[in-house]
């Protein structure tokens, strides 16, 4: 895998759709850690897409459409990447009622970490979650308070297992562990990384499946369960 | 003009290639709609359902054609594009404007569905001829009207020996798998993805250089 051809080729099955399910996960896994093997599927998913373009339409039954609207109607939009909620008093519970839509039950609130001297009273926000209606998290960073802040929306704990966090691209070389989400979902915040505020609009959050206690290796070993972007709440 | 083995009755459909033979009217996304998709996209991320209901109306049958490809079972189809339009809806905030046009993002999504979907169903693409007979067609457009960058497409696919052509439209359109082409031309798996891989990277020098 350390050629860069051996990356752009699997970047292009990847792409084309003929990876077995093991190969594909570990694509996809490296898609969320890797911004360059990423650009690389992206660019080959813009070289095929034309023969999708070339397709001549063909009418879908009214009924789908029907069904489409309404199974967005108690869904906030973009719920995979960014929620513009508004900050104030109104963020959380804003934030709450959004993930509601996700899942209904909600384990509570947790609070962690305090990196040092907050260079923004920003708030950010993005819910992590995987293909599908599956489990989530929901993570947010208050630059204001210097908190950091994860909790589920779903995932179950799983025994031997740890779900880390990891900050990904925005001016990084490589993914950057944020802690390891324990099995009550808290990061503690003797674990916790620090975030460069600066970069934030173009980092990806991702939670990897890793042995318990977090990745041995500094890096995600495990596969990504969960992407999201954050997005400042104005 | 299909070819070869001509054993794919799959292909009749959802392959450009053979329509080379046809002619008729086409309905291509125009650069106006890609406009109002680029002005679309940004409300829907904002929650905008009336805004989301429009595009539906503006896409709906171009990404229908693009899942029916890989599902021919319609029911499976069904299920795919509208998991494909959610999936639009929760993503709409992460379109970059620039990166790919509009409705080669939709496209992309659609087509990820409703290859996910088949992997998950395993829908086999040993389904019986008639079946594969009895599916609508889905013819494409006429290559004059063909976008430049399929026609560049074309012309490096062209390329590439017949089979091998197959075997990336086969996979491209219909979601064949590496072990479904191995079946199918007799090859083994591990054959069957240093051809692709070949292939792709034949394509690419092509397209790129």
């Amino acid at each position: 895998m350390a050629r860069p051809d051996d990356m752009d080729e699997l970047a292009a099955e990847f792409a084309l759709g003929t990876l077995p399910p093991a190969e594909k996960q570990e694509a996809e896994s490296l898609m969320a850690r890797d911004a360059e093997f990423a650009g690389m599927v992206k660019a080959w998913e813009r070289r095929l897409i034309p023969l999708a373009l070339a397709l001549e339409p063909v009418d879908a039954p009214p009924r789908i459409r029907g069904a489409v609207m309404k199974a967005i109607a108690g869904d906030a939009p973009g719920s995979e990447t960014v929620v513009a909620w508004k900050r104030k008093a109104s963020a959380w519970r804003l934030a709450t009622v959004g993930a509601s839509a996700i899942a209904a039950s909600l384990a509570a609130f947790i609070f962690v970490g305090k990196p040092a001297s907050p260079p923004s009273d920003q708030r950010y926000v993005a819910v992590l979650q995987a293909e599908g209606p599956g489990p989530a998290f929901l993570a947010s960073i208050d630059l204001a308070n210097g908190s950091i802040s994860v909790r589920t929306v779903g995932a179950p704990s799983l025994p031997g297992k740890s779900y880390e966090l990891w900050a990904v691209g925005g001016g990084r070389d490589k993914p950057q562990s944020l802690g390891v989400i324990d099995a009550s979902f808290r990061i503690p915040a003797s674990k916790l990384g620090k975030i460069d505020p600066a970069a934030l609009n173009d980092t990806l959050f991702a939670v990897s499946l890793e042995p318990e206690g977090g990745s041995p290796t500094g890096q995600a070993t495990g596969p990504v369960l969960f992407t999201g972007k954050l997005v400042a709440t104005e | 003009m299909f070819r070869s083995s001509g054993v794919y009755l799959g292909l009749k459909t959802c392959n450009y290639s053979t329509y080379w033979a046809v002619s008729g009217v086409m309905s291509s996304f125009s650069e106006p709609i890609e406009i109002e998709l680029d002005s679309l996209l940004p409300l829907i991320a904002n929650g905008d359902r009336k805004a989301f209901g429009r595009l539906y109306d503006l896409t709906s049958s171009k990404l229908f054609a693009v899942v029916r490809c890989v599902l021919k079972k319609p029911e499976l189809a069904e299920e795919a594009l509208q998991e494909a339009f959610i999936k639009v809806w929760q993503r709409a905030g992460s379109y970059e404007a620039g990166s790919l046009r509009p409705t080669a993002w939709l496209a992309a999504i659609a087509r990820n569905q409703a290859i996910d979907l088949k992997r998950r169903f395993a829908e086999r693409m040993s389904a019986r001829a008639e079946e594969l007979d009895a599916a609508d067609s889905v013819p494409v457009m006429p290559e004059a009207e063909l976008a430049m960058d399929l026609s560049r497409l074309k012309k490096c696919l062209a390329l590439l020996p017949e089979d091998r052509q197959d075997m990336v439209l086969l996979a491209y359109y219909q979601g064949w798998t590496r072990d479904e082409l191995a079946a199918q031309y007799k090859r083994p798996a591990t054959t069957i993805k240093t051809l692709l891989r070949r292939s792709l990277t034949v394509l690419k020098d092509c397209l790129d250089g």
